[in-house]
């Protein structure tokens, strides 16, 4: 397993080479959401880079609507004699790659791309030209051990660094500053809301848009050497908010990580720090509470649901059920909270309250009162 | 006029509100099942009421999408293609759907034209061309995007374009925020979104000053564009989509109708330059909603598009009093109440086409016949006949009369 990590300084660079990493991601300030390199920045980066004996790669993963994505494109061609590979997330940066380049290609599966299909179907899709795929910190571990084995080119995955929560290409902070905001000037913010128990999201605005971080760092340098051992091909290293010259400590950390080690580690560094959903990801276990599933099941046998209760008169229900509600029908309703009640029809009135034997479906049909039968009750055919 | 008109896709969060969309006027609606949708919290439908709305709609000519646009992970992408065959039997048109996985499930499973929902946020032609080499028929375009940005990808990339018309806006692109996974444990991208965007949020600006600034400045307004009809139509957009499967019949009823009458006039006349204009946006007006912006349909969405201001804030002039159940001679207007009125109560009933039919609610009966000089919610009252008034219409009633 590779170390991979950001570069926006000759300092940062030469950190690297240091550490003995064989590729920097560089960001240009245009394509990349938090890169500070302009043009003549991003050429010489680059050409230290290589003298350097680092791959270099260039990342793009600002979303471009039309009009800046037209603009912008082909800008990428004045630097195709300078990096190495090309690194994308959005599916349109990915197919303008793969039409109108040779470059080795990675693609940023981070957003979603939470199952095998949707991850091979990139890979496949540019014929052999997929480099890389920067998989989901969304995945737990068994997941990721899958995918290391079953893809065809080699994994990344975020190993240290902020956890990207929420990114708008709207200005969020620069109308609150008044007049302290001059454009492309970044502004850095940190929010809480009472609403929530998490205090302290650093958020930043820029160029690109804005951007809310969560209060914690993502770090699995506990994990590394499993990651490793798994097949993982890259483990990222974002020092782009702290320290570069945290490399050396992480590095080795990664390398061998005891747990005193680890704890200091973890102690300096300026965030706190969670793993995330590596152990397990169960952020679907709290949708069947989000609704009563008593009112939700009108799967079967369903006749219809009761609009009105009139305590000592009568229980309206609409009948939805195409096969209409006899007289004969044995009826089974279900409470909102769960009771159950079976009944048999004593009286069956249309709204006209003429005593019928049959009402056909989309009408409603008056019953006599069943004691406890609440409005919303389901009804069904016994 | 021979310009091919957009179509009104309206939301569905019920085999009721889809009866109401349809009835409303809606060319199409597009609905969930139990799963695979972003709205865990919605009615969703259940197989036979998918199957009963499918038929519901294609006998009144209009179409039936069912969004499949969850992201999914392996064990819920086993799930799926029974539902995508059960689908396909009863004769869906569309499915929308984000994630890759699910767009080679389905086109290796069915014939079912696939729509890439915008929570797969396609900004750009070449983000089209993509989609459609994979075998996309659709795609709803991110709403970041203008409509000329929009008619661009259509023409270039020569596929379906939706761009959504109304309705609620995530402020974030769609399908890259998850701060209800990491915060509330909610896969936001699986029908969990907690609306966090939505809070108050304090903000330490690093000012000289030690007040923080409190704002809700991840909350954009609520996206309206009638005025711009006619761009949409230049631009030959294919269709246009209203937000909202979790908002009421009356919201569902009034768009739906609106936007048709809207589109049937610009087509009937070439321009805008009516009255009903003023009465289209006032009627736009009477359903909960917060302030209306045009976001970035003309241009990037400012400062001007975020909306600083508490949920509740939400202006609501009128609200929906009930829904007609039965309504003849015979039996009067029976109405199923949601929110009480009074005898005297100055009610609209909100007709499928045309003006709202008035009616004052001097003599209210229960079911039973008898008087009652005040209704409550969750039941069933009659009033006397009146012509043009019919099943599954919507009662209104100014806010707090």
């Amino acid at each position: 397993m590779k170390l991979t990590t950001f570069a926006q300084t000759l300092h940062d660079l030469g950190l690297i080479k240091d550490q003995g990493l064989s590729e920097v991601i560089l960001g240009h300030q245009e394509f990349s959401r938090f890169g500070k390199l302009n043009n003549d920045e991003f050429l010489e980066l680059s050409k230290r880079a290589r003298e350097m004996g680092l791959k270099v790669i260039f990342e793009w993963d600002v979303l471009m609507t039309e009009n800046t994505f037209g603009g912008l494109a082909n800008k990428i061609k004045l630097f195709l004699d300078s990096f190495d590979s090309l690194r994308v997330q959005d599916p349109g940066a990915l197919e303008w790659s793969f039409k109108n380049t040779s470059k080795p290609l990675q693609f940023i599966a981070e957003n979603g791309n939470h199952n095998i299909v949707a991850l091979k179907g990139w890979i496949d899709h540019v014929q052999g030209r997929m480099e890389r795929i920067v998989l989901s910190i969304e995945l737990p571990r068994l997941t990721i051990e899958e995918y290391v084995k079953q893809l065809k080119v080699p994994c990344e995955l975020l190993g240290l660094g902020r956890i990207l929560l929420f990114y708008t290409p709207r200005l969020l902070l620069s109308p609150l500053m008044e007049d302290k905001f001059s454009y492309h000037e970044t502004i850095n913010a940190i929010g809480e809301s009472e609403e929530s128990p998490h205090k302290g999201f650093p958020i930043v605005e820029n160029r690109h848009g804005t951007f809310m971080f969560h209060i914690k760092d993502f770090c699995l340098i506990e994990f590394a050497q499993d990651l490793s051992k798994m097949g993982l091909g890259f483990f990222r290293l974002d020092f782009r908010w702290t320290e570069m010259d945290l490399l050396k400590i992480v590095k080795g950390l990664c390398a061998n990580s005891f747990e005193g080690e680890l704890e200091a580690f973890k102690e300096k560094y300026p965030q706190d720090l969670m793993r995330g959903f590596y152990l397990v990801n169960k952020t679907d276990v709290l949708f069947p509470k989000l609704k009563n599933h008593r009112l939700q099941n009108r799967e079967g046998n369903y006749i219809g649901e009761v609009m009105e209760a009139e305590k000592g008169s009568h229980l309206a229900i609409l009948v939805k059920n195409p096969k209409g509600l006899s007289k004969t029908d044995k009826l089974r309703i279900v409470h909102p909270k769960g009771e159950i009640f079976e009944v048999n029809i004593f009286s069956l009135r249309n709204l006209s309250l003429e005593e019928l034997d049959f009402i056909g479906p989309q009408k409603m049909a008056l019953i006599q009162f069943v004691g406890g039968v609440w409005v919303k009750s389901q009804v069904f055919y016994q | 006029m021979s310009q091919v008109l957009p179509e009104i896709l309206a939301p569905a969060g019920s085999l009721d509100k889809l009866k109401v969309a349809v009835l409303y006027g809606a060319n199409a609606v597009y609905v969930g099942g139990q799963k695979f949708g972003l709205r865990t919290a919605a009615d969703n439908f259940t197989l036979d009421e998918l199957r009963e709305g499918v038929a519901f709609a294609h006998e009144r000519g209009a179409q039936v999408y069912v969004v499949l646009n969850s992201f999914l992970h392996d064990k819920d992408l086993l799930e799926l293609p029974e539902f995508v065959l059960f689908l396909e039997e009863i004769k869906v048109n569309a499915v929308i759907v984000s994630d890759l996985g699910v767009v080679k499930t389905v086109a290796r499973l069915s014939n079912i034209p696939i729509h890439i929902s915008t929570q797969a946020s396609t900004l750009n032609v070449e983000a089209a061309k993509f989609w459609k080499s994979i075998g996309a028929t659709r795609v709803v375009v991110g709403r970041e995007l203008s409509v000329k940005e929009a008619g661009k990808i259509k023409r270039e990339a020569n596929i379906e374009v939706e761009m959504f018309i109304h309705g609620s806006m995530c402020m974030a692109y769609s399908g890259h925020c998850v701060i209800s996974n990491f915060t509330q444990g909610r896969d936001s991208n699986r029908g969990g979104c907690a609306h966090s965007c939505r809070f108050e949020y304090s903000l330490d600006m690093g000012l000289d000053t030690e007040e923080k600034k409190k704002a809700f400045f991840m909350s954009s307004k609520d996206l309206e564009g009638l005025r711009i009809l006619p761009e949409f139509i230049n631009e030959g957009i294919d269709s246009l989509k209203i937000e909202g499967r979790m908002k009421s019949h009356l919201y569902t009823g009034t768009m739906s109708k609106i936007y048709t009458e809207a589109l049937r006039y610009y087509h009937e006349h070439g321009n805008f330059l009516s009255d009903d204009l003023l009465y289209w946006e006032s009627e736009l007006k009477k359903v909960s909603h917060r302030t209306y912006t045009n976001a970035s349909l003309i241009e990037k969405a400012g400062a001007e598009s975020i909306f600083n201001e508490r949920e509740n804030s939400t202006e609501a002039e009128w609200q929906m009093v009930g829904t007609v159940i039965e309504a003849s001679p015979n039996c009067g207007i029976v109405i199923e109440v949601r929110n009480a009125f009074n005898q005297g109560a100055e009610l609209e009933i909100l007709p499928f086409k045309g003006q709202v039919i008035n009616i004052i609610a001097n003599e209210i009966t229960d079911i039973m016949m008898k008087p009652l000089t005040r209704t409550k919610p969750s039941t069933l009252i009659k009033l006397p006949y009146k012509a043009g008034v019919e099943s599954m219409q919507l009662v209104r009633q100014k806010a707090n009369s």
